[in-house]
């Protein structure tokens, strides 16, 4: 029972740490997938003095130009054919700059919407910019202020985590001093000494790794339990299931491992 | 083997337990250490396993400047030595078969090879038939025969014994004392004993220290 308590000790905080993990990487993807998919439908609107080039304009404020479409003048031509003269027509197509549609391969926030208005600003050959700041996507940036939050939260469960399982690594110590002590008597190495302490931590890890495991496979079976049907048709709430595990089992032992290898590296350093 | 140079020890810095403690103990030698209670005979002992640091003075073990020792070479010095304790010292989440083992695993050999040398052990200080008991279900008398057995596993240069039947019946002892003469008699392992009683009729030569108010004498 209370071999039991000491791993609940080690387990729940854990557990924890881990579906906040888990919460974040679902956030992420959903956002991720959403910004394609927004993306796709979102595009800026130029007007310059002489043709522009994908080549020219590979990247603006870091984001890279997936797309350079060119807007035909043909239709505003088509419009004054009927007002002006066939000279005039041909001298006005000759003086009228050039339209462009720049489709962008990553959704910006407000703020790189800003500071790509601004660069192509500094661009002379530039005359005119349109970036539909006002059909910006406020649902795209609710969730990025949901992750924001869910992040803050990851790393604040993480500290706490951190600071349990230390401090239950070290009631291990305590309850095993005797048998350290007898170890190190015989020549043993700290690791050696802690080796059990090493087995109580990867097996609290193991239990936690497979919970957490559990309720991510069965959340991932039964989505229409957790998220409306109606959002699931706006975004992707798909669970990449293996690359989840992949990364439960790897934080779920790296804690472990760096939590109680900081432990066992302060018992060194303050019993040598 | 052990060479004691005006060694000085002490708990407290003003208050010295051992003062210009010199002497030699050589290879293959038995020896014993008395003296009266809280004399430091046990904090002398301490010292041989770096336990407790020297003050002033030099100790040699088996070549190692125990004064000046770091950690990794104070591990390899206790893989040298078989320790013995008054209060036997055994872990009693593990059986006594394991604890005869934890030397030879330290020492780095096999299970199969540690789990042989602990059966022929037990089998030398007669206790093959509680091989998988935990040492706290066994007497006394018996905990210190597994203390004994897991001090001679990895074949040790020396024994070092702080009143291995200071809490022992006479019939007890005897078996005690028998297999540390056996060690050194046979396996010429130089054991060093201490002791408040040194047993009659041992039947090996031996050397005898004592400490009294701090200064090490040579008895005989």
């Amino acid at each position: 029972m209370k071999s039991l308590r000491n791993h609940l000790a080690f387990i729940i905080p854990l557990i924890s740490m881990l579906l906040t993990f888990v919460i974040y990487l679902f956030t992420n993807n959903v956002i991720n997938d959403y910004k394609t998919s927004i993306s796709k439908d979102y595009s800026i609107v130029i007007v310059t003095h002489t043709p522009l080039f994908k080549e020219k304009l590979a990247t603006i404020s870091g984001i890279s130009v997936k797309r350079i479409i060119s807007l035909k003048k043909d239709k505003i031509l088509k419009k004054l054919k009927k007002d002006l003269s066939k000279t005039s027509i041909s001298l006005l197509k000759s003086k009228l700059p050039f339209f462009y549609k720049i489709q962008l391969s990553d959704f910006p926030t407000s703020s790189q919407l800003k500071s790509i208005e601004k660069e192509l600003k500094r661009n002379k050959n530039i005359k005119n910019i349109e970036i539909f700041s006002k059909n910006h996507n406020h649902i795209y940036l609710l969730l990025v202020i949901l992750n924001k939050i869910v992040v803050i939260l990851f790393i604040i469960i993480l500290l706490f985590t951190v600071i349990i399982i230390s401090k239950q690594v070290k009631i291990w110590f305590y309850e095993n001093s005797s048998q350290i002590t007898i170890l190190k008597l015989h020549g043993a190495s700290v690791l050696y000494s802690g080796s059990k302490i090493i087995r109580q931590a990867l097996f609290s890890s193991t239990i936690s790794f497979i919970l957490v495991s559990a309720i991510v496979f069965f959340i991932s079976m039964n989505m229409n339990l957790f998220i409306p049907l109606e959002l699931q048709g706006i975004i992707n709430t798909k669970i990449n299931l293996s690359s989840q595990i992949i990364n439960i089992f790897l934080l779920s032992y790296g804690i472990s491992f760096i939590t109680v290898m900081s432990v066992l590296i302060t018992y060194k350093i303050e019993n040598d | 083997m052990i060479e004691a140079k005006n060694i000085y020890l002490a708990y407290d810095e003003n208050k010295f337990i051992i003062k210009k403690g010199s002497f030699t103990i050589k290879e293959k030698e038995f020896v014993f250490i008395g003296g009266t209670s809280g004399s430091g005979k046990s904090t002398l002992l301490k010292s041989f396993y770096g336990d407790i640091p020297l003050k002033h003075g030099s100790l040699i073990i088996d070549g190692k400047q125990v004064n000046s020792i770091v950690n990794k070479e104070l591990r390899s010095l206790r893989k040298d030595i078989g320790i013995i304790f008054q209060d036997y010292k055994l872990i009693n989440e593990i059986s006594i078969e394991e604890n005869i083992m934890i030397p030879l695993k330290i020492n780095g050999y096999s299970n199969e090879i540690s789990r042989n040398q602990a059966l022929k052990l037990l089998s030398h200080v007669k206790l093959s038939h509680r091989k998988g008991f935990k040492p706290n279900e066994l007497s006394g008398g018996e905990q210190q025969r597994v203390a004994v057995a897991r001090a001679l596993a990895h074949n040790p240069k020396i024994i070092i014994a702080d009143e291995p039947t200071g809490n022992l019946d006479d019939s007890s002892a005897q078996i005690v004392w028998n297999l540390l003469k056996g060690a050194n008699e046979q396996l010429g392992i130089t054991v060093v004993v201490v002791t408040h009683r040194v047993p009659k009729n041992l039947g090996i030569r031996f050397k005898q220290l004592s400490i009294e108010d701090g200064i090490i004498y040579e008895v005989s």
